[in-house]
């Protein structure tokens, strides 16, 4: 098994150091995170659906403890990362068409503006039910 | 003009030697420079500090630092513009590039960025100074060109770049991939397409740009446009190039539906 490189770990760690930097700075390392969390979201969706294998009780008891208001506030954090990601990666497609790239720090706060208030809406829905 | 007592806290690295940080105080004027406390304390305090400084105008991009943690050139940053008057001045090298001695970087891998888009080293205003430095007629002030080489426009940069790193530096992606052509090599390439609509050249410098290293590797952090001394705007031309691509790919796709 090849040793984990020190070096390169140190390098990467660089992605998320935003000490004195600017907003698009910010957007890249918020890209990163979400980005990353919704991978391991991911596995765990997989995990979750493969209860189904395991028959009705197993299912049911899932879906008793995603009612949990703890659970839920996972679903806002989730939603809060799809909206960051999917908004953030808008902006990252404009400026790759040449669309607004003068204005990326503009854009970049307008959509996490529309983001904040989409979540606190969302937020408010998956309380509610 | 008031004096300032300025602490300067200096990475030192020297070859086989551990990596750490001195104090120095300095007294300056509050008028000056970043690159005048290092001065002082090179002078008056440490003499094996080592560091580059050539115009002490941003004209030649070797001062390149980071001060507190963001890339800058010291030449023409006040001291009062950067430090609060409390915490220690941090004075880094560039990052990115391997570390020569305390504040030097070795920058070859810059100028391979560039010469990969057939970059050199020599201004197209250059060509134009007003005297020949051949026979450095001084006393005939008209610009006249000088004699340009058959193949001059491989010799000409893009026109504002002073060379000095600090887009490669603040990139966070260079700090993930090391083949990255980076800021300073994308912009080039951009530049010597814009110069040419040979469809070989083209071709070859498009290629390049689409390669695993080139522009998809950028994820748009912008830090490169936000640190550039000289407003030569890296990754506005990282967006174009990926425009054209997007475009040249589009096109493509069209046209073979046509057929």
């Amino acid at each position: 098994m090849s040793k984990l490189d020190y070096r390169k770990l140190s390098r990467a760690s660089r992605w998320l150091d935003v000490r004195n930097r600017k907003l698009g700075m910010w957007a890249y390392a918020l890209n990163r995170i979400t980005g990353i969390g919704l991978v391991i979201y991911l596995y765990m969706h997989l995990f979750v659906l493969s209860l189904l294998l395991r028959g009705p009780t197993a299912w049911d008891s899932f879906v008793a403890l995603a009612r949990s208001p703890y659970f839920l506030a996972l679903d806002v954090i989730l939603l809060a990362g799809i909206l960051i990601h999917g908004l953030n990666g808008l902006r990252i497609a404009l400026t790759g068409f040449g669309i607004g790239v003068g204005a990326q720090r503009a854009l970049f706060t307008t959509l996490m503006v529309i983001s904040a208030i989409a979540l606190w809406v969302a937020a408010l829905k998956i309380f509610r039910v | 003009m008031n004096t300032l007592k300025v602490q300067l806290q200096i990475f030192r690295y020297k070859q086989g030697q551990s990596p750490h940080y001195d104090s120095f105080v300095v007294d300056v004027p509050d008028t000056a420079h970043v690159i005048d406390a290092i001065d002082a304390a090179w002078a008056i305090h440490d003499p094996t500090l080592t560091f580059r400084r050539a115009c002490h105008h941003s004209s030649c991009g070797s001062c390149a630092i980071r001060i507190n943690g963001v890339e800058k050139l010291p030449c023409i940053t006040r001291i009062t513009d950067v430090w609060d008057g409390h915490r220690p001045l941090r004075l880094d090298p560039l990052r990115n590039f391997p570390i020569v001695s305390d504040l030097v970087v070795d920058v070859t891998s810059f100028f391979q960025r560039m010469s990969a888009a057939d970059m050199a080293m020599t201004c197209e205003a250059e060509a134009f100074l007003p005297f020949s430095v051949d026979t450095f007629a001084v006393a005939d002030l008209d610009p006249k060109p000088v004699d340009l080489p058959e193949n001059f426009s491989r010799f000409s940069r893009f026109e504002q770049c002073i060379e000095c790193g600090i887009c490669m530096s603040a990139c966070p992606t260079m700090a993930a991939d090391e083949k990255f052509l980076g800021p300073a090599g994308l912009a080039a390439i951009h530049q010597a397409r814009k110069k040419t609509d040979d469809p070989v050249k083209v071709a070859y410098l498009l290629g390049l740009a689409d390669g695993e290293h080139g522009v998809w590797r950028c994820h748009s952090a912008f830090e490169c446009t936000e640190a550039c001394p000289q407003a030569v705007d890296p990754a506005g031309k990282i967006m174009a190039l990926r425009r054209e691509l997007i475009v040249s790919r589009f096109t493509k796709m069209l046209g073979k539906r046509n057929v």
